[in-house]
């Protein structure tokens, strides 16, 4: 009898959901939203990703650089807000994602232009990147010639970069034997 | 002295020792020879108040050309009287290790000495092929019947991970060896193998004499999923955590703890104290959630729909509280090596510790309610004994063991974290039977409404992760341990190369108590075959399908899920009984 005194007392516990919103508390951590116009496609959140929910990679004519999202594979840890330097990704308070039928519709795109290497011409990263870092470096105050050096150098993909960097220190080793 | 020598210095007088290693303050491990392994477990398990609590078969043969073996025994006393437990500072873990030739993989079986390593040694043999010579029962266990023979899925060589043998059609699938008991009139009342309530199928052999079960053996692992295969081949510590979590979907938490700090402690990494106690806190959250489930569930599998509901009202509270704490409905996604990913605010604090208020108020209600229905609680008594000595023999954990009398918690026995900052009790009621295991639950249920709010209370301030840097060391290994609601998680971990892990062994709580349910079962009625299981909380309450075949007339007769659960919750109307 105590039992059906209760429910009389603390009446209906249900919410009128679907009919009604559940609110999440502050701080939630739902579904990352991405903010396509922020994304520099440095691939951070693609390597922080524990689950691999998250893919950048080239395109198949390596003309476009695309970011995959696959919400169906994310444990909402927020590894990829903490760690996108420009707050493309962000954990929002979003939690239904119930796709009927194809669980494709649950998968997210962006596609980014890509820069080609200045010496070999082979596309390395994207071009939002590149004046990413050109943005930062005019910031830190250097003077001209160095700006237009160290801008160089982030036109050259990592690959070249190593190759001069070997050739370099090749001569150098060559004139001490000298 | 250090913890544990006093042991190791008994253990010597007998038996040559060749080894001793020390991984933590309390964590040691003795090498013996393979032909000493049982008379070693069975002194430290019988005569100096141990209780076997994992162990750990390892490929080790690209390291030093053996197979190993390693027994860990959680130090503590037999706890048999209360007097008859180890002082505080001299509780600790003794990992007896031996060495496997690869060519001559068998050893000599600890079970004939000590029951309670029964389990270990038959999934010994399914997953490393090591033969425990002289093992009373040496059926499957893990692997599953159509599985083939000589695959030893986790040696190092036996196969990629991706491998999938051939399935075996059905009808050429081997039948498992039920143990069965012989005599006249005995009726063989299978429970399972699917399960519609919860995700986890097993299948329950009931021998019953008219309505009485007189013995009861189970086939488990229909569900396998070859994690620590996965594991060792795939993941780093960043994903580990996350991978141990899925362990479970009820406390998965109490596992990402257990594996990480396993990991932790190999390397010996300090965690910073808020996290230390948020931690804590995280783990008593899953806790409530698992208990009043629990409690729920015992209510419903009898028939009290009403008290499930209410106290499924207040679980819900308890996921709230989850959501301010984590971020997440459950407390998922937020272990990391090294600390956890989200702290808390201040204000979420505050609004917790309003809501334990809440908690701790309409649990007492409804607990008091369900006590004074008579009917209710004479459902419980007397089901479903644990018998004292066979508690002994097979080291059950958790408000299983508890409910027996036995003071054995982790947080008490081996503190982790934030724990042996805290004051709590352990909660023991002494009647072994289903009625004393859900008034466990319920006193923890206050006890970790109380350790939750001394840590909010005392929490620390400062960081809640550190920086780990270059941490691991390939061959050092440790183990993590906590108290999951069900009981003791105890995972071992050996790091390997490139952040990978070498061996990882996961042990949850429910593995060490399915041993002594055949016991459990014994004497008891059909009826109360779902509600014995449930209390041990296996996640498990009901069964999909029953088939009654009584042996004698060779008639046969299929029962629903429906019938069954009908019948428990009635007690009208057997369903045998025009048979
Ligand atoms: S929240 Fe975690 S799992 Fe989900 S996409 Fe981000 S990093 Fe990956
Ligand atoms: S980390 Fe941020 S900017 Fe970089 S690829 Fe991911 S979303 Fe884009």
């Amino acid at each position: 009898m105590k039992l059906l005194d209760m429910t009389r007392k603390y009446g209906n516990a249900t919410y009128n959901y679907p009919f009604e919103p559940y609110k999440v508390p502050e701080g939630f951590r739902g579904k990352p939203a991405y903010d396509y116009e922020k994304c520099i496609g440095c691939t951070a959140c693609a390597v922080a990703c524990p689950s691999n929910a998250i893919n950048v990679k080239l395109n198949e004519d390596k003309s476009k650089l695309v970011w995959e999202f696959n919400c169906a594979r994310c444990i909402f840890c927020g590894r990829c807000d903490e760690v996108c330097p420009t707050n493309a990704v962000l954990l929002s308070d979003e939690f239904e994602m119930a796709v009927r039928f194809d669980k494709d519709n649950l998968k997210e795109r962006g596609e980014l232009d890509v820069e080609c290497c200045q010496k070999c011409k082979n596309p390395f990263t994207t071009s939002k990147l590149i004046s990413y870092d050109i943005e930062r470096l005019k910031k830190a105050g250097w003077d001209e010639a160095t700006l237009a050096e160290k801008t160089k150098y982030i036109r050259t993909c990592p690959e070249c970069k190593k190759n001069i960097a070997v050739e370099n220190s090749t001569q150098y080793f060559v004139r001490k034997r000298k | 002295m250090k913890k544990g020598d006093n042991f190791i210095n008994k253990v010597k007088e007998k038996i040559t020792v060749h080894d001793i290693e020390r991984q933590t303050e309390d964590q040691v491990t003795i090498t013996v020879d393979r032909n000493d392994l049982p008379e070693a477990v069975r002194m430290l398990y019988y005569d100096m108040g141990g209780w076997l609590s994992n162990m750990i078969p390892n490929d080790e043969r690209q390291l030093n050309g053996n197979f190993a073996l390693y027994y860990v025994i959680s130090m503590e006393g037999g706890k048999m009287t209360p007097e008859d437990e180890l002082p505080q500072e001299q509780k600790c873990w003794i990992t007896v290790k031996t060495y496997i030739p690869a060519n001559d993989p068998t050893f000599p079986s600890v079970t004939c000495k000590v029951p309670a390593a029964v389990w270990y040694e038959r999934e010994a043999f399914d997953m490393f092929g090591l033969k425990a010579v002289g093992l009373p029962d040496p059926r499957r266990l893990v692997l599953s019947d159509d599985w083939p023979e000589g695959l030893h899925p986790l040696r190092k060589d036996a196969m990629d991970y991706r491998h999938r043998p051939d399935a075996v059609d059905h009808q050429d699938e081997p039948d498992y060896k039920f143990l069965e008991p012989s005599g006249s009139g005995v009726v063989d009342v299978p429970l399972g193998p699917l399960h519609i309530t919860s995700d986890e199928p097993g299948h329950f052999r009931l021998y019953c004499d008219g309505d009485t079960i007189i013995d009861a053996d189970f086939r488990l692992f229909y569900q396998h999923r070859g994690m620590e295969k996965l594991a060792e081949n795939r993941m780093n510590y960043d994903q580990m955590g996350y991978l141990a979590e899925r362990v479970c979907g009820i406390c998965g938490y109490a596992h990402a703890i257990a594996c990480i700090e396993a990991a932790e402690r190999a390397v010996g990494i300090e965690v910073p104290l808020r996290a230390q106690a948020m931690r804590v806190i995280c783990l008593e959250i899953e806790r409530l959630h698992s208990h009043l489930l629990n409690i729920g569930l015992a209510c419903e599998v009898t028939g009290n729909i009403n008290a499930f509901m209410h106290i499924f009202r207040i679980r819900e509270f308890t996921m709230e509280l989850a959501q301010l704490v984590t971020g997440g409905r459950k407390t998922y996604g937020n272990v990391v090596m090294g600390g956890l990913r989200r702290d808390m605010s201040s204000a979420e604090i505050k609004k917790s510790l309003d809501l334990l208020v809440t908690i701790e108020q309409q649990l007492i209600e409804v607990w008091d309610a369900v006590m004074d229905d008579k009917a209710q609680v004479g459902r419980w008594k007397g089901v479903g004994i644990l018998d004292r000595q066979v508690a002994r023999d097979f080291s059950p954990v958790g408000p299983n063991v508890r409910g027996s009398g036995f003071a054995r918690d982790s947080r008490h026995d081996h503190p982790y974290d934030f724990i042996d900052q805290l004051e709590f009790n352990v909660a023991v009621e002494n009647g072994c039977d289903v009625y004393s295991r859900e008034n466990v639950r319920y006193k923890e249920l206050l006890e970790s409404i109380s350790i939750i709010r001394q840590c909010f209370e005392m929490m620390p301030g400062g960081q809640t992760i550190i920086k780990p840097q270059t941490m691991i060391k390939p061959g050092a290994f440790a183990i993590g341990n906590d108290e999951a609601p069900r009981g003791e998680n105890v995972h071992w971990i050996m790091h390997g190369n490139a952040q990978k892990v070498y061996r990882w062994r996961c042990r949850a709580a429910t593995y060490n108590n399915w041993s002594s349910l055949r016991y459990q079962f014994r004497g008891n009625t059909i009826a109360d075959a779902a509600l014995i299981v449930c209390s041990l909380d296996p996640c498990y309450s009901c069964t999909e399908r029953v088939t009654v075949v009584d042996i004698n007339s060779q008639k046969s007769k299929v029962l629903t899920h429906k019938d069954l659960k009908r019948y428990s919750q009635t007690l009208k109307n057997h369903p045998l009984k025009n048979m």
